[in-house]
């Protein structure tokens, strides 16, 4: 494979051309993700074991192993697929390893045990694309996981990578480039949804020679992690979509701006970077144009607040994350105040297959207002658990139930949290509403980043608004007295009525409050704290109004308001929960049935934990 | 020979430099839109969002900080509004309840139509304007004070909470800070729901102030371009 | 006079006030957290004025401004974490350590950390220790995870 510096246009086809041909040549290819979750699951171990066995069947040449990034499915992981036929393999264990070489590569058998196993029909089943969880999705972006090794650009050429910059360096002037944006209608997918085509206009138009572009790869909202997976799975996507927005508005300089808490994902784009260096897909002349391009990695410093694009340029100008008033908007006075057009990871990695297929063909998929696709992160109390990538349009209904499954546990599924801390919760009876920008901002929630909780009926509302609140106050600038004194008097009052405290006036004065916070605040941040208890008061008033009014937490979670207690009949004396108690609070001696203490009980949850007979309840 | 331009202000034509906010333009036309953390020759930076005003532009209203908003030629803008006050009157709450012990304060938040409080009183000696860090790290500071942390534990602090040695000891922070400005002659305690309303009874009359404030009530510190001279 | 080893670790910063982050990144990594020399001598070097130093580095949660324990404990606390129940985790382990997240115990052997997310959503509760993740946690097994680790041993510490 040619390491050499592409000099020119010419000089990328071949390259792909031999890379496809030793593509070709394999038997095999056993793709194993090693992802962040799948790591959990020790799938880097599986990833030792599988090349230790092939060397050991002299299959070291034939057969190649690919780590990948996410696949998306996550609770079936570590996820291992063979191709050419794709036969997915789920929960794979080290231990599988030497059977899977001998049977599967060597012999051409498939191993049942190690096949998913739909739990509608109950049959197993062999490849990928058959499985409802990956059937019932629309995945662009993140079929593109499966197809590369994220620390080798080889891998990214070969299935066509780089192409879209080569055309548009080309065949397109920036305006053109822009144009096609504007045309395919997308949206930022960081949380924003504003027009990108309209951003990158108005840079593009703003006075100044010196532009930058930067990747917020800064995603804060708890709960998500679509743009760690194609970060760490698909880096050179990513830079490919800067690259060619740099070209559009008149940057020359890109940054990409990564969450700290993701080393994985810091360490993939650093690599792709030197790599592209190397291959001068990046620097002076790119392909022989007129272009010349560099991107520097920054990582954060730990902020939720840095993912506001003033406060994120703030962080690259080595000062503290505050974010600035925005009567000028940042495509004109930005970082270092020279015109700077931010978007998010999700958004760059849609740019390549825009400017490759054409702006129809990307407004041809989505609904009216909301074009493409989106990726989520679909977490909670559901069966699949993992990252999803749909059409927007489709209803929550069919992501929840359709993709993920339905509720785990056997509990009712109560609502839904979108958005993450700018967003807000949406009740069952809401799950018909499409995912789209407008329609689930209407229903005062938000698609936002993509960030997807599903909650069955073991959540309390007034916990959940609680716990963002208690979120926000954390990473709250703490500049403007809207957001500062505004969360901080909504959890005060948010945490009276989950302790017994609340009265029949604060129900009116947080919905009076959110609004100030909504109106006034500076920045995004506090003007989307007040959502996620704006939108609990609008569909769960009657939990708020349980814990005011009969002060009880109807799911059994507010602590102050629940009792653990042992069920009679259950219990079996076995003393488990009396040893465990680190407070000393349960008593009761042999053969008798066990008491716990109200008074010395903390209510940690350890005796329930420990209990095997699921005699220990909350009241 | 400095540009202007003609802005509408709650329905006057204002002359105001180019380059100038919309708060400098009406207070010197005396208008008084409230305001905490702005001081005349110090960064505008919006945090207390008391100066709040519509900003009408194409039939729509957006509602931004005067004092980051830069005048512009037509412009029309709307300071007095019942959303307006509304607003004012519940950020103003937010800060005296916070801070109730605060003579500036309390003027603020009587300006602004507050009365009744809904929040428990607390007692915090700062309310994280920003003026006296402003002050120390312009142009004439030194630098010794400053922001730390975040969020709810946002405070200013020297550099390791000790006594600064870059501290020239000019005194410009406490001369700019509400919280010592002519202190409070009331005592609210935590937990009373009420101004005392002791200070509004020794507001400044309008005869009093013939000529020069039209009484609107900032107390002293927070004079607007007409300066106030009398002291109580 | 500041120790050579910081110097060096700062050489690649000098007198480029807008890497002040990165500076302090570097010395967070090395030495564990942020010490008011090294705060000093990222002020001389930079060229950045202390009181920016002590804002910033009292800003992100990335700098610890206190030495930290031998064993850092992250627990996940993001929304999907939350709703199985990684406040009950989180409690037991403050309970159990004696201190507060961000403290150090007085035996010197932890600290908490609570996690905006890790990514790991499909495994929640999800608790760190060091370099190796744990899932599907609960207050019990976190109760085990730290009396192995007391014990300086760690085969009580695989995942289940």
């Amino acid at each position: 494979m040619s390491k050499s510096r592409l000099k020119t246009i010419k000089d990328l086809a071949p390259l792909r051309n031999s890379l496809i041909k030793e593509r070709e040549k394999l038997r095999a290819t056993i793709v194993i993700c090693g992802g962040t979750g799948c790591q959990a699951s020790r799938s880097l171990a599986v990833i030792d074991e599988v090349k230790k066995q092939l060397a050991k069947h002299k299959l070291k040449k034939s057969v190649n192993v690919r780590t990948t990034g996410c696949h998306g499915f996550c609770e079936q992981g570590p996820v291992m697929v063979i191709e050419p036929d794709e036969i997915f393999y789920c929960h794979v264990s080290p231990d599988d390893a030497a059977e899977i070489v001998t049977k599967t590569i060597r012999d051409g058998e498939i191993i049942e045990r190690l096949l998913y196993t739909d739990p509608v029909s109950g049959k197993t089943i062999k490849t990928e694309s058959e499985i409802p969880f990956y059937l019932a999705q629309d995945r662009y972006l993140l079929a593109q996981n499966r197809q590369v090794n994220p620390c080798s650009i080889e891998d990214y050429i070969a299935i066509g990578g780089y192409s879209a910059l080569a055309k548009t360096l080309f065949e397109l002037p920036p305006e053109s480039v822009v144009k096609e944006i504007v045309n395919s209608e997308l949206r930022g997918r960081g949380g924003g949804g504003f027009p990108t085509g309209r951003k990158w206009a108005e840079c593009r138009e703003a006075p100044g020679d010196e532009k930058y572009v930067i990747c917020n790869a800064d995603e804060g909202d708890p709960g998500a992690y679509m743009d760690r997976c194609v970060l760490e799975g698909n880096p050179h996507l990513v830079l490919e979509g800067m690259m060619i927005g740099a070209w559009a508005v008149g940057a020359r300089k890109g940054y990409v701006y990564v969450r700290n808490e993701y080393p994985l994902a810091v360490k993939h784009i650093q690599l792709a970077v030197e790599q592209a260096r190397k291959l001068g897909i990046l620097g002076e002349n790119i392909f022989g144009s007129p272009f010349s391009f560099d991107v520097d990695i920054a990582r954060g410093g730990g902020a939720f607040v840095c993912g506001e694009s003033t406060a994120l340029m703030a962080s690259l100008e080595g000062k503290v994350g505050e974010p600035r008033p925005k009567d000028v908007h940042t495509v004109v006075d930005g970082l270092w105040h020279k015109p700077t057009t931010l978007n998010n990871v999700e958004t760059w990695a849609n740019v390549p297959s825009i400017i490759k297929n054409g702006s129809s063909w990307f407004a041809s998929k989505g609904a009216k207002g909301s074009k493409g696709t989106k990726i989520l992160a679909l977490t909670g109390h559901i069966k699949n658990t993992g990252l999803v990538e749909v059409e927007m349009g489709k209803s929550i209904n069919d992501v929840v139930f359709g993709i993920g499954g339905g509720a785990t546990n056997g509990k009712a599924i109560k609502a839904v949290q979108t958005g993450g801390p700018s967003g807000g919760c949406l009740p069952v009876e809401k799950f018909d509403l499409p995912v789209d920008f407008d329609a689930l901002a209407d229903a005062g929630s938000m698609v936002g980043s993509g960030g997807m909780v599903v909650m069955d009926e073991s959540t309390c509302m007034v916990d959940v608004a609680k716990y963002f609140l208690t979120f926000l106050q954390d990473e709250s600038c703490g500049k403007c007295v809207p957001c500062r004194l505004g969360i901080d008097r909504m959890l005060e009052i948010v945490t009276e009525i989950s302790e017994g405290r609340g009265t029949s006036d604060h129900i009116e004065l947080l919905e009076d409050l959110g609004d100030t916070m909504s109106t006034t605040s500076l920045c995004g941040l506090g003007k989307t704290a007040a959502n996620p208890v704006l939108s609990t008061l609008r569909y769960f008033r009657d939990e708020y109004e349980t814990h005011i009014n009969e002060k009880k937490c109807p799911a059994g979670v507010c602590q102050a308001l629940i009792t653990y207690i042992i069920d009679e009949e259950k219990c079996t004396c076995c003393g488990l929960c009396k040893r465990a108690c680190p407070h000393n609070a349960i008593a009761g001696k042999k053969k008798q049935v066990h008491s716990i203490d109200v008074d010395l009980c903390q209510k940690c949850g350890i005796c329930m934990s420990e209990c095997k007979f699921d005699a220990i309840q909350i009241q | 020979m400095t540009q202007e331009v003609t802005v509408n202000i709650d329905g006057a034509f204002i002359r105001a430099p180019k380059g100038s906010t919309v708060l400098d333009a009406a207070l010197g036309a005396g208008i008084c839109i409230p305001h905490l953390c702005r001081v005349p020759y110090l960064e505008d930076i919006g945090a207390c969002r008391l100066c709040i005003v519509e900003h009408i532009e194409n039939g729509r209203s957006k509602i931004t900080t005067s004092c980051t908003l830069l005048v512009q030629e037509g412009m029309r803008i709307l300071s007095n509004t019942d959303r307006i006050r509304k607003l004012r009157r519940n950020i103003a709450e937010l800060l005296v309840t916070e801070a109730p012990n605060s003579r500036a304060i309390q003027d603020i938040a009587l300006r602004c139509g507050v009365v009744e409080t809904r929040y428990p009183f607390r007692n915090s000696d700062c309310v994280l304007c920003g003026r006296c860090v402003r002050a120390c790290t312009g142009h004439f500071g030194e630098k010794a004070i400053g922001f730390v942390g975040r969020g709810k534990d946002r405070r200013v602090e020297s550099p390791f909470n000790l006594y600064s040695e870059l501290c020239n000891e000019c005194g410009r922070c406490i001369d700019l800070c509400p919280m010592t400005i002519v202190p409070c002659d009331g005592n609210m305690k935590p937990g009373e729901g009420r101004l005392c309303g002791n200070c509004e009874s020794k507001m400044l009359t309008e005869e009093a102030a013939q000529g020069y404030c039209i009484g609107c009530y900032m107390g002293d510190g927070f004079q607007c371009e007409r300066s106030i001279t009398n002291t109580l | 006079m500041p120790s050579p080893t910081i110097t060096t670790l700062l050489e690649g910063h000098r007198s480029q006030p807008h890497q002040l982050i990165e500076a302090l990144q570097d010395v967070q990594k090395h030495y564990g957290y942020i010490s008011e020399d090294s705060m000093r001598s990222i002020s001389d070097e930079l060229g950045v004025s202390l009181m920016e130093v002590y804002s910033v580095a009292s800003f992100y949660k990335a700098f610890s401004l206190q030495p930290r324990g031998k064993n850092i404990i992250a627990v996940c606390t993001g929304t999907a974490c939350h709703v199985r129940g990684a406040k009950m985790v989180l409690n037991q382990a403050i309970s159990q350590i004696g201190a507060e997240p961000g403290e150090i115990s007085k035996d010197g052997l932890f600290t908490i950390e609570h996690v905006n997310c890790l990514g790991a959503c499909a495994l929640g509760p999800v608790v760190t220790e060091n370099e190796s993740v744990h899932h599907h946690m609960d207050p019990g097994k976190l109760r085990k995870l730290i009396k192995s680790l007391k014990k300086g041993d760690k085969e009580g510490a695989s995942h289940v």
